[in-house]
């Protein structure tokens, strides 16, 4: 990678999130384009649950489904994670499954993103305790968080938006940089949504 | 507080007897439970009781339209191994083992659930550990002779809950297969200990998600009972409707899962469609894809606009309908649901199975018309159920059941839909609640304290009960190849097995 691509770093001011047609095509095309110019069509999605309810996964699997239809833009799902550049976590991480997690964690190669998924990992739903960590960023860095119970699929889009931009400043500072990666996590709306719905 | 029920015990509550038992009695009592041929065991619990386990053992006589609950004290020696006479006793008592310390007489060996294996003794649990000089008598998996144990979780396929599988087989055909779920316990249940009823709705939504609405109404129910106060009949209406569009995104899920499984992407894709425009629809109406935040206890915040239920849900479901057709007249489909995944009627009597799993398995039970609660007393049900007990029979089962909840919607919506929350007095005393969720009889029981919050709330999501039989649908004459179809045509949760 010769060149520092130029792509948001976070979704730009006019991108909001309704559930009108034409917010989800512009959405839809930014997220094509950004993956398109880094990845060549090709960004790969390991899911991981460290405990959920089991909706959020409802949700991630509907990413793909016509309505959404992930592939047409260039980013696709992987069950190896050594195939996977983006790690998409749900649930609140229970302690018991640190091993799995870490595992998986461990064997997808740099550079590599950590998206959050829902109030679960970000400590909104249980809090850390003996069982769980409460949130994921106790155990993992995280890269981006999208907030939700459960994040809706144009919310899951628009989050991995963001985290197209992130990779690319990683990519970027892989390639140029040496030291550490001390970058922060982005949240996709500031904080957490009052109302849980 | 007293009455004679249909056996001659004391009455908790509508519909549910009660009947304190000693120690020595429990034994004679679940034998006789045992030769009552409708008694079907439905939940089996600890719960500490000023500074006691109780043990409590609940069947449903679903003819009877009846709940008879057993209680005794679990002082010293634990309990009479019941598993021996009533084998749907057994991943409760594995569960008392570990929550509480008290194992079954008779020295057997129990499997390890949530608790796992490097846990030490301060593992939050409801109750006591079991004793620091007893090693935990799990049972350890043998494999010999031919066959090996592929691992397979419990990081499992793109968007999959986490579950470990342990298929033992040798090469193809499954010979055995359990499953650890303790990637996912959350401590649900020890989390809703000491909280008021409304803080506590919030957890029992999310101890299952995909039956938010049926495990949240069960709980209301039982905090209801407490507090002597029911809904006016347009709330619970209310209530209904959102239990039968939860049932009927579900189901529409469970078909969408199966194409998935067979490889026919696109009846995936129809059923996916016919999925998302569901779930908008639940938002329209309510204000939440998953019908989450919709009940509370003493009520349901939101009414549903009737127009919109009327204008939507038609023409989704025909649409749905018509996919449904097309997978009936594509033979590639047909086939691998076939005699795949069986479990038999005698297997899902004994295990004690709910829902559609166990509809598809000759036994006609829906707790909305055996136990009938809120508008369900006034509504004709009609039972799908089919005798074949493989992965087609549970699929015609839930499409049969989405016409029949089309039906329900159009009858509660007729009838006047309702919204409010009353206060509930805040009273101790016990209940148990009970509702139809997409996967079946989901069961609360709660205890409350003199402040109204709970000491014990017991939640019995249908998954928990239901993925018992998974392994005995799984051996039966199946290849690996079949496990994906046989999990979507079960349609259960690791969330609320693990809860
Ligand atoms: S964030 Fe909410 S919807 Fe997602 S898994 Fe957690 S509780 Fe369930």
């Amino acid at each position: 990678m010769s060149e520092s691509p130029t792509l948001p770093t976070s979704p730009p001011a006019n991108l909001r999130l309704l559930d009108d047609e034409r917010d989800e095509r512009a959405a839809a095309r930014r997220l094509r384009e950004a993956a398109v110019a880094i990845f060549g069509r090709s960004l790969h999605i390991r899911t991981i649950d460290t405990g959920s309810c089991a909706v959020c996964e409802s949700e991630i699997r509907l990413l793909a489904a016509p309505h959404y239809d992930l592939h047409r833009l260039g980013l696709f799902f992987t069950p190896s994670p050594r195939h996977a550049d983006v790690l998409l976590v749900t649930g609140p991480a229970v302690r018991a499954f640190d091993p799995a997690l870490m595992k998986t964690y461990h064997a997808m190669p740099e550079p590599k993103l950590v998206v959050a998924v829902g109030a679960c990992p970000l400590g909104g739903v249980y809090g850390e305790d003996e069982l769980v960590h409460g949130r994921l960023e106790n155990v993992l860095p995280v890269d981006v968080f999208i907030p939700g119970c459960p994040p809706s699929p144009l919310a899951l889009l628009h989050g991995l938006l963001v985290a197209v931009g992130r990779l690319a400043e990683k990519a970027g500072e892989l390639s140029f940089i040496e030291g550490t990666n001390d970058s922060r996590g982005t949240t996709t709306s500031g904080a957490m949504p009052e109302d849980r719905r | 507080m007293n009455g004679e029920g249909a056996l001659g015990l004391g009455v908790a509550q509508a519909g549910v007897s009660e009947r304190a038992l000693a120690r020595e009695q429990v034994e004679d009592q679940v034998k006789t439970m045992a030769g009552v041929p409708e008694a079907r065991l439905a939940d089996f619990f600890g719960s500490i009781e000023d500074g006691q386990l109780v043990i409590r053992l609940l069947y449903g006589l679903d003819r009877s339209q009846e709940y008879v609950m057993l209680t005794w004290p679990a002082r010293g020696t634990g309990y009479p191994p019941l598993s021996d006479v009533a084998p749907a006793a057994f991943v409760e008592e594995c569960e008392i083992f570990e929550q509480f310390g008290v194992s079954p007489g008779g020295g057997k060996t129990l499997n390890r659930l949530v608790i796992p294996p490097h846990a030490d003794h301060d593992f939050p649990r409801l109750g006591e550990a079991p004793a620091r000089d007893r090693p935990p008598p799990h049972a350890p998996h043998h494999v010999s002779g031919e066959a090996f144990e592929f691992p397979f979780g419990p990081v499992r396929a793109v968007a999959q809950e986490s579950l470990y599988i342990g298929l033992v087989t040798s090469g193809e055909e499954v010979i055995d297969l359990y499953l650890l779920q303790w990637h996912k316990h959350r401590g649900i249940e020890r989390r809703l200990q000491e909280r008021l009823p409304d803080e506590a709705l919030f957890i029992v939504e999310r101890a299952e998600g995909l039956s938010a609405v049926a495990n949240s109404w069960a709980f209301c129910r039982a905090v209801e009972t407490v507090a002597d106060a029911r809904p006016p009949p347009a709330v619970e209406r209310s209530r209904a409707v959102a239990l039968e569009l939860e049932r009927c995104y579900n189901h529409a899920a469970a078909i969408a899962a199966l194409c998935q499984a067979t490889g026919l992407s696109v009846g995936q894709a129809q059923a996916e469609i016919a999925l998302e425009k569901l779930l908008r629809l639940n938002a329209a109406a309510f204000g939440h894809r998953y019908l989450f935040g919709v009940l509370a206890p003493g009520g349901v915040r939101t009414a549903p606009d009737g127009a919109v239920l009327e204008s939507g849900l038609g023409p989704v479901l025909d649409e749905l309908r018509e996919v449904v057709e097309s997978l009936w007249s594509t033979n590639s489909f047909v086939d691998r649901l076939e005699s795949c995944g069986v479990v038999t009627p005698d297997e899902a009597a004994r295990l004690g199975l709910v829902g559609p799993v166990a509809r598809a398995s000759g036994q006609s039970i829906d707790t909305r018309r055996d136990h009938p609660f809120g508008p369900f007393a006034e509504l004709e049900l009609d039972v799908p159920v089919r005798s074949t007990g493989d992965v087609m029979a549970r699929m015609s089962v839930m499409v049969d059941e989405i016409e029949e909840s089309r039906r329900m919607v159009t009858e509660l919506t007729a009838a006047g839909l309702g919204a409010g929350v009353a206060d509930l007095p805040r009273v101790p005393g016990c209940a148990l609640g009970w509702c139809e969720s997409p996967r079946g009889e989901s069961l609360a029981w709660v205890r409350l304290d003199a402040e109204g919050r709970l000491r014990r709330a017991r939640i019995r999501p249908a998954s928990a009960r239901n993925w018992r039989a998974f392994d005995d649908a799984a051996r039966s004459r199946n290849v690996f190849t079949d496990i994906p179809i046989i999990e979507a045509s079960f349609w259960l949760t690791v969330a609320g097995l693990a809860r």
